[in-house]
Parts: structure tokens; sequence; C-alpha cells
């Protein structure tokens, strides 16, 4: 895959934005801002992917991850209180030593998996185009393409081809990767659950009679009222759903 | 032209030749990025997360570094995928397939982790993660 024209300026675009706005993610004090920065990163990855021909892999990164996991992620930041990062009480990055081995060791990460790419980089031509350059093969693709796209069938606007490309994406996806598709299903049903399980405070425990035993005193001193009456309703045998009511 | 009459000459003419074959190799590189590009732009946002995950306290800023290392994985799969495709497998979309699988697992792993830092800060009040020491002696 050799790019050209303008698909190489949006890739450098869109390349140099993901990594700026990845290393402005882990660098800025506000949480906040550590999210709009990722959601930035996300969005030019998807552009990344746009240019690589998987338009749905894109839609769907915008869909779940800006969508759906970033406003998890804002949610939980409001819920929480990080101001003490901000107001500068608290320290942002770990201590010096650390930081100084994290740096060290992330810019030998670095080197080596950039040097292990251009090593193989040569490589990476298929069999037909070896020997050829850069731009050979960029014009050899160029036409591969052209008659790849003129046998396929015109849209009904007569302007646009359909593409086949996420036709195929689900095809292999339900041929193929039926088990793993399942087994996706139920992990997501899992982690339903499991943070509707993790996220519950004790009060909304003690109304689903499931709350720690060790706990009790403590929720015994902070709220009396609401652990007598949870015990009334329990000697009248009316059960956890009574105690929901309290 | 120039680097026809270099090659006569020796010396710094040689590095000269030199020179203008590797910047012409480089600008062609910019003008026509391959696959390679893409991977070293997912190498380094590898790197980046990893240096989120090293370096920060704030558990959730972590976390958003986690999903960083998750997207350059992604993209070197769509990579890999679309470089299949160009060398004759028109239909080679498993590196596409993957990653919606793997899609799938981050927003389970944002959604417990984030339950996990709720019920956390009720019990700690914190999200600095050098002070949950609990498991530390």
């Amino acid at each position: 895959m050799v790019l050209s024209g303008w698909e190489a300026v949006f890739f450098w675009v869109f390349g140099l934005a993901a990594l700026v706005a990845g290393l402005l993610t882990i660098m800025a004090r506000n949480a906040v801002h550590s999210a709009l920065f990722l959601i930035s990163a996300l969005v030019s990855v998807a552009a990344l992917f746009v240019l690589l021909g998987a338009e749905f892999i894109a839609g769907v990164q915008i869909l779940v991850y800006v969508g759906g996991v970033m406003v998890l992620f804002l949610f939980v930041i409001m819920l929480v209180n990080v101001s003490a990062e901000e107001r500068e009480e608290e320290r942002l990055f770990n201590r010096t030593p650390q930081v100084a081995a994290a740096v060290v060791f992330c810019a030998l990460l670095g080197f080596g998996l950039i040097s292990v790419i251009s090593r193989a980089a040569g490589q990476f031509a298929p069999q037909g185009e070896v020997g050829l350059s850069l731009e050979e093969r960029a014009a050899a693709q160029r036409r591969a393409r052209a008659a790849r796209e003129a046998a396929l069938p015109p849209a009904e606007t007569g302007v646009s081809k359909i593409s086949r490309d996420t036709q195929s994406v689900g095809a292999s996806l339900f041929r193929y990767a039926g088990l793993p598709f399942e087994i996706a299903s139920v992990l997501l049903l899992v982690a339903i659950v499991g943070s509707v399980l993790l996220a519950r405070t004790a009060k909304q425990e003690l109304a689903a009679d499931d709350l720690d035993p060790e706990l009790l005193p403590e929720l015994a001193r902070a709220e009396p009222e609401l652990l007598t009456k949870a015990e009334e309703l329990a000697r009248q045998g009316r059960g956890p759903a009574a105690a929901e009511e309290v | 032209m120039a680097t026809m009459m270099t090659t006569t000459t020796h010396g710094p003419a040689l590095t000269l030749l030199l020179q203008e074959e590797v910047g012409g190799r480089v600008l062609s590189g910019i003008q026509h990025p391959d696959l390679s590009k893409f991977l070293v732009i997912g190498a380094l946002l590898f790197t980046i997360g990893v240096a989120g995950v090293l370096v920060r306290r704030n558990i959730i800023v972590i976390f958003m570094s986690i999903e960083l290392i998750l997207n350059a994985a992604n993209l070197n799969f769509i990579a890999f995928a679309r470089h299949l495709q160009d060398t004759g497998n028109l239909n080679a979309v498993a590196g596409q397939v993957f990653t919606v699988f793997i899609i799938v697992v981050a927003a389970a792993e944002a959604a417990i982790g984030l339950g996990i830092v709720i019920a956390l800060y009720r019990n700690r009040e914190t999200i600095f993660v050098d002070k949950i020491d609990l498991l530390k002696w």
C-alpha cells in the first residue's frame, strides 16, 4: 500500500494530529482536558482508518469510543474529585526518578520499534513490486484500484460506486468469527453486571440484602435510622424488596 | 544530472551523492507514505500510551493511556489488513474483524475499570495510584 497526492497530505495531517493529541493527553493537568485530547486522538486515528479503506471500523470507532467510552470517562471524572491536581496541590506525575526511568524506558521502546520497522520496511513490498521505487509502486496501485473501482456496480444516483468493503467485513465476521462474536456478547453482559455491582453504594447494597457484615457498624454510625428501619422490615419478614423502599 | 556529475569525482562529492540520494528517499517517503509509516505512527502512539501509564498518578488518565495503547494496536491491524488487500487478496478483512473485537474488549474494560475507580474513590477518597497501597508492605 502506497499513498500519494492528497491521501499523503491527509496521512501526515491526521498522523501528526494523533501523536500530538496523544502526547497532550498524558501531559494535561486537567483530567477533562485529557479526555478531550484523547477524543481528538481517537478521531484522528479514525481518519487514518478511512484513509486505509476501513470506513466501517472508522464509524465504529467514532460511535463506540467517542460516543460511548469517552462519555463514560467524562461522567467518572465529574463524579470523583480531581480538582486537587488542577489546583496544583497534588503532583501530576510520579516522583522524578520514576519519571526519568519511565522516559528512558519509553525512549528505548520507541527507538527499538522504529528501528525494527525501518529495517523491515523494504520487505513490505509485494512480490511483483520488489525493486520498484515508491513512485512507481504508487502509480501501479492507483491503476489497480481504478480498475477495481470501475468493476463495482454504480449507485442509484449514478454519481458514485457501491463499494463492498463493509459487506465483506460483515460476511467475514459472521462466517469465520461467529463463536468469538457470541463470546464478546457474553463479555459485554458480564461487564454490565459487573460495573453495576461495583458502583453500588452501601445503601444500595443493604437494599439488595448484599452488604458486607463488616461494614454494618460503619453504616449504623453514618445513617442509624436507615439501618433500624431495614432491620424492622426484615423482622417483619418482608425481605429485601421492602428494604428498598427505605 | 547533478548526481551523474558527482559520481565522476572523489571524496566529498561521494558524500554529496549519498546525501542527495538519502534526501530523495526521504522526500519520496514523505510524498508517498507506505505501510511502514502507518506502523511508525502506531508504534509512537503505543510508546506514548506506555509513558502515560508509567508516569501519571491519576488512575483515570492511566485508563486513557491504555485506550491509546489499544488504538495503536488497532491502527496496526487495519494497516496490515489494507496491505494484504493490496497484495492480491481482496477479501482480507481479518484485521478489521479483529479490530471490532478489540473495540468490544476496550469498551468492557473501560466500564469495569471505571466502576472500580468509583468504588475505590468511595472507600479511599483518592484516585492517585501511589496512595492506593493496601497490598504494599
